[in-house]
């Protein structure tokens, strides 16, 4: 599905990622770790068009990043940011709609079709009722499950996601969380986001990848890749599992 | 009707079809009214009204739709509502090119005004681009204040011309004051291939433009390729403006002023902000105009400072609305 091969992304002089290589399976949820700084979300962008890397090669579906125009890598794969405003008002229906943009012409209105599967999203991710909002009407959580709703419409087999969860609180979190994992269950998404929280990240992806020190440590099933050692050479902090759920102190 | 309603799509061809028959009564109101006084029957066969009041009518009209659409576009581009051809400078960096041309004798020729203004306007628009973007992005503040810098160092160059060639000074000072006392059916048959062009491309980069305007990354990962479409919607937006800048000078404002206008009614969708501001902006500069001309009969106002006057306290009540709260 997506295959990294030597990959290195510098800004200027600075090293952000040096040589990754990484596959990432069709279907897979899949959680980004590691500490600050530590390249997660330039990985995420460089898998996403948004940056080039220097070196080394991504690719989809068996083709090179670099052969997708724009907009055939939007109907590919969907990106939603760390929380984006804006000071120009559009509702959240609007917002959601940007999503068909990959599949409309320049003049082209939005078909019947196109505002069914906005309507479809928006119920999925619980934000119909929001649909004539604007984004400072909404709480945290709520433009959050907006954006969502828009990588929905998207209709891509890949779905990246950089701290889809961050400011939010418990609740919203586990929402959230459960929403993605849905959708990578019944429909078949391969999803790939950056999550801070190592227990939120344990309770609901199978797979995870964990960098530092601008590398990849480990990549496979979460439980073998959150273990004690790795998460001393990651962050510096010891660790122990307890009931599925991680302990950290000093 | 509220609000929201109106921006539904029938919502909307009211407004256009309303805005236009506004427009055209209003352009028939101006015209019966100034130093000399017309009724609707005795207009049409007055060589007077044909060669004077019409072409006016008809340049207030078109370079008002002109700033307001390219308003529309540096707002939604620079992702700022605060932008217009004025603010950023662009106007002025028009109006420098207007004063080396009249220096060097081009102003005989129909184009020679309207081509170099667009050459300096397009290095102030490349000036400004780059100076205000660090990395990827614009800064508020710093767009902002390159304009205001680029402005002042561009009237100082047009003083410092005036002085070195003070036969031609009259005819810089219109440049910088802006008028249309001058206009002719030459300035309207310039500019309105240009203004109806330019509102059609405009138009059809819309959808792209509100992308952008929701976040420029954003708009890069619905498949929209930011860089060349900004690239191409600047070059057509200075197009634009310089050549109404060459037909009428320097006019501030009015690109802000109308589409902010306009989006309170009918939202920040493109598709409907820019065919709406080309309406209303013509409206407005008509009403301006003809203020201009009739208020102190028989001397005229600069339409200039009507439009600062109306422009200036929403530029500013913009600012503050816009202040981050503490």
């Amino acid at each position: 599905m997506i295959r990294i091969e030597h990959l290195s992304y510098s800004f200027g002089k600075q090293p952000i990622l040096n040589d990754i290589s990484l596959h990432v399976a069709q279907g897979s949820f899949t959680a980004l770790l590691g500490p600050n700084g530590c390249g997660k979300t330039t990985l995420l962008r460089c898998i996403g068009g948004l940056l080039k890397p220097q070196k080394g090669s991504i690719s989809l579906q068996d083709r090179d990043l670099r052969d997708y125009n724009p907009r055939q890598l939007a109907q590919q794969l969907s990106f939603v940011r760390q929380q984006a405003s804006t000071d120009f008002e559009f509702t959240a229906s609007d917002l959601v709609m940007m999503g068909r943009n990959p599949y409309q012409k320049h003049l082209e209105n939005e078909s019947q079709s196109d505002r069914q599967l906005v309507e479809q999203c928006m119920r999925q991710t619980n934000t119909w009722h929001l649909r004539e909002s604007f984004p400072r009407e909404m709480s945290g959580g709520e433009l959050q499950r907006v954006m969502i709703a828009r990588a929905l419409a998207q209709s891509t087999p890949i779905m990246l996601l950089d701290e889809p969860t961050s400011n939010l609180d418990i609740a919203h979190q586990f929402d959230i969380m459960e929403m993605l994992s849905n959708i990578c269950q019944r429909q078949g998404k391969t999803i790939l986001l950056v999550v801070h929280d190592l227990n939120l990240a344990l309770r609901y992806c199978p797979q995870a990848v964990l960098l530092h020190n601008y590398g990849i440590i480990a990549h496979g099933a979460i439980e073998n890749v959150l273990t004690s050692n790795n998460i001393r050479t990651a962050f510096g902090i010891e660790s122990e599992e307890v009931g599925g759920t991680l302990r950290f102190y000093r | 009707m509220s609000i929201r309603s109106l921006k539904s799509r029938w919502g909307f061809f009211f407004w256009i079809a309303f805005l236009s028959l506004l427009l055209a009564a209003a352009m028939i109101g101006c015209a019966m009214v100034g130093v000399i006084k017309f009724s609707l029957s005795e207009m049409w066969t007055s060589p007077v009204f044909w060669q004077l009041r019409a072409p006016r009518i008809a340049l207030s009209v078109l370079v008002g739709a002109t700033l307001s659409v390219c308003g529309a576009s540096y707002q939604s581009i620079f992702r700022n509502p605060l932008t217009d051809p004025y603010i950023l400078g662009i106007s002025s960096g028009a109006s420098l090119g207007a004063a080396i041309a009249i220096i060097c004798g081009l102003s005989a020729y129909i184009w020679g005004i309207g081509i170099c203004s667009l050459a300096t306007a397009l290095i102030t628009v490349f000036l400004i681009y780059n100076i205000a973007s660090i990395g990827n992005r614009l800064h508020t503040t710093t767009l902002l204040l390159t304009g205001v810098c680029i402005t002042f160092l561009i009237t100082a160059v047009v003083s410092f011309l005036m002085v070195l060639h003070q036969d031609k000074m009259e005819s810089i000072i219109f440049w910088t004051m802006g008028s249309f006392s001058t206009a002719s059916w030459a300035d309207v048959l310039l500019l309105l291939p240009i203004c109806v062009g330019g509102l059609f491309v405009i138009h059809y980069y819309s959808k792209d433009l509100n992308l952008i305007l929701a976040g420029t990354e954003t708009a890069q990962s619905l498949g929209v390729e930011v860089e060349k479409v900004k690239r191409r919607l600047l070059a057509v937006t200075t197009l634009m403006v310089a050549f109404a800048v060459s037909t009428c000078g320097v006019i501030g404002f009015v690109g802000l002023v109308v589409p902010h206008c306009v989006r309170l009614v009918l939202g920040s969708d493109n598709r409907k902000v820019v065919p709406a501001s080309f309406l209303v902006g013509a409206l407005f500069l008509l009403l301006c105009d003809t203020l201009a001309r009739t208020a102190l009969m028989p001397n005229e106002l600069p339409v200039g400072s009507l439009t600062a006057i109306v422009g200036a306290p929403l530029f500013i009540f913009l600012l503050y609305r816009n202040k981050p709260r503490t």
